[in-house]
């Protein structure tokens, strides 16, 4: 019989600011339901965090289909922030996220301030509830959230107005489809972002030659999925360079190594997304993988290879 | 809905008619007896192009001591559909599965209807498996109108004649059986039928569909249908494969075709 190593499994804790996870790894908004729709597949207390799907103050039924359309090493989504609302949330979903130790995160949307106020002050005083993820940057609604994202005052001033209504820690998503998104990423820093989430989907379209129209009945969607993943690691390089707050590395990780790829450029979290579609066990096997990685290179705290580029 | 990821052998992938494939793929036994209108997502682990999962009707399904066995008949129609049939035997495919809600099987009625178009055909089939030997017994009327578009598509057919007591069968261009839509030969048929005592069973194409409801339009015909959607997850996740209905308010609704269906009420489904 061989003799059992008897190395340690490494740490794996992270903390963003206040908000303390038990690894990096979450899931991110849209991609995961509410959390019950993978209970069947994944042990939730092993995920860092759930980032819930995005809240609306009032249910919204989302955009016509079709919604989805395959591209090459991804796809493209036009759902339209299709949601039961905020209360129906709180009453119907938060009891049974409650069971799990894993951090809660209530990714919000509004189509004005006011709404985006409301809507944190609501999930504000539930119970299980960790922290607030500002949706600013999804590209679906018209006159929506895209004009919230774009513009660094616009950006800083709805991060201000949430943090007005809330005591939670604040973490703002932002959009890709900007000229400078560390402009961006400093100015909700300024106004008092507890951490920053990047990047949501890019901007995208798909044309059927059959009939000459567009595949989304939207016309446009968000692009999701590997394929976007150089455009995420590229960003989150520029922002980690420009703000002190945490960042969370999101954009087509598919493997513990392309997570690892965002910790190492500094992100001290990663979100997992349309993988989740496609293999309903990923976010466990990245964090396994992470593990299994580290052990490799005998690092005992993950901490130890965040923010370690050498450009 | 109780998924779960398995890996699959494939045993058998031939090519059946042109462009339809009868795909056998053996795993684990605890995967879950499928029932009729259930699927399974269907991907080749650790490919990412084509980058989704695909959905498929479970066509039939066997259960040995040590394994099972899931029958999928497909069309190849797309970049997804075309991978899998260039699959060889002994090569593994990874399966979520089953998923979605069946066929509601509890109150069949005296006569059953089943009406399928092209490849449609399949969770009919396996449906008629299920409930016909005791639809048999009961001396009932089942009757299947099943069409496609031209000879050459036809699938499934011999297995259907085994379970169903009458098939009717036809042709767009009448190379086989009668000439003409599905949706019309049933028309002809209906009278034959009362709604008190009739359960009808689809699963066929869209535009299928929608003539079919315009035929059964306020009529009090029990009719469950199968539909078909482009997918992410298959999970109720992604919200990507949205039909629109009536709920149960009877207002204005997407539900998903993967957890919500893929069977619904004909007469919930709004057609734009």
């Amino acid at each position: 019989m061989t003799k059992t190593k008897t190395t340690q499994s490494p740490k794996m804790a992270v903390s963003l600011g206040r908000l303390k996870l038990n690894n990096p790894v979450m899931t991110a908004s849209g991609t995961f339901g509410y959390g019950e729709e993978y209970a069947g597949y994944v042990d939730l207390n092993k995920l860092g965090a759930i980032v819930v799907k995005g809240l609306s103050l009032k249910p919204r039924l989302g955009n016509p289909p079709p919604r989805i359309m395959e591209t090459t090493g991804g796809m493209l989504n036009a759902v339209g922030l299709q949601n039961i609302g905020v209360d129906a949330f709180i009453e119907e979903k938060i009891p049974f996220l409650r069971q799990y130790d894993t951090k809660v995160i209530a990714n919000i949307y509004g189509e004005t301030y006011d709404e985006y106020k409301k809507v944190a002050r609501k999930l504000s005083s539930v119970k299980g509830i960790h922290a607030l993820e500002v949706n600013i940057s999804c590209p679906n609604v018209k006159n929506g959230g895209l004009s919230f994202g774009s513009d660094p005052k616009i950006a800083a001033r709805m991060t201000r107005a949430v943090k007005d209504e809330t005591s939670l820690p604040v973490i703002v998503k932002l959009t890709p489809n900007v000229t400078d998104i560390a402009a961006i990423a400093e100015a909700v820093e300024k106004a008092g972002a507890d951490a920053i989430s990047l990047i949501n989907t890019l901007t995208g379209m798909s044309v059927d030659l059959k009939t000459r129209r567009p595949h989304l009945k939207n016309i446009t969607g968000g692009l999701s999925g590997p394929a976007i993943k150089p455009v995420a690691l590229r960003m989150v390089w520029q922002v980690v360079q420009r703000v002190s707050i945490p960042v969370i590395g999101i954009g087509g990780i598919m493997t513990a190594e392309d997570a690892l790829e965002f910790l190492v450029l500094g992100a001290k979290a990663v979100q997992i997304g349309t993988a989740n579609f496609i293999n309903p066990l990923v976010t466990m096997e990245v964090v396994e993988g992470m593990k299994n990685y580290l052990a490799e290179q005998k690092i005992k705290d993950i901490n130890e290879i965040i923010c370690t580029f050498q450009p | 809905m109780a998924g779960n990821i398995y890996i699959g052998e494939i045993i058998a992938n031939e090519e059946i008619q042109e462009d339809c494939f009868l795909m056998k793929v053996r795993t684990h036994s605890s995967f879950e007896n499928p029932l009729p209108g259930q699927f399974v997502m269907v991907r080749i682990a650790g490919l990412n192009d084509p980058f989704l999962s695909r959905p498929i009707s479970v066509y039939a399904f066997t259960r040995e001591a040590n394994f099972c066995t899931i029958e999928l008949l497909y069309r190849v129609v797309g970049k997804g559909t075309q991978v899998m049939a260039g699959l060889i035997e002994g090569s593994y495919l990874e399966i979520n599965g089953p998923l979605g809600n069946g066929f509601e099987t509890e109150n069949v009625k005296e006569n059953i209807v089943l009406i399928s178009g092209g490849i449609g055909i399949a969770p009919l089939s396996m449906l008629m498996e299920n409930i016909g030997q005791t639809a048999r017994q009961a001396s009932a009327v089942t009757m299947m109108y099943t069409g496609f578009q031209n000879k050459a598509a036809v699938v499934g057919l011999d297995k259907m004649r085994g379970i169903c007591r009458d098939v009717n069968v036809c042709t767009d261009d009448g190379t086989l059986g009668s000439k003409g839509f599905v949706t019309q030969i049933f028309e002809k048929d209906m009278k034959n039928f009362t709604p008190e005592n009739t359960s009808i069973y689809v699963c066929g194409p869209r535009e299928m569909l929608k003539a079919l409801a315009k035929i059964l339009n306020k009529s009090k015909f029990d009719c469950q249908v199968s539909l078909e959607e482009r997918m992410a997850c298959g999970t109720g996740a992604c919200m990507g494969c949205a039909v629109a209905v009536k709920d149960k308010e009877g207002a204005f609704a997407y539900k998903r075709v993967c957890a919500d269906g893929p069977v619904f009420n004909l007469s919930d489904i709004i057609w734009d």
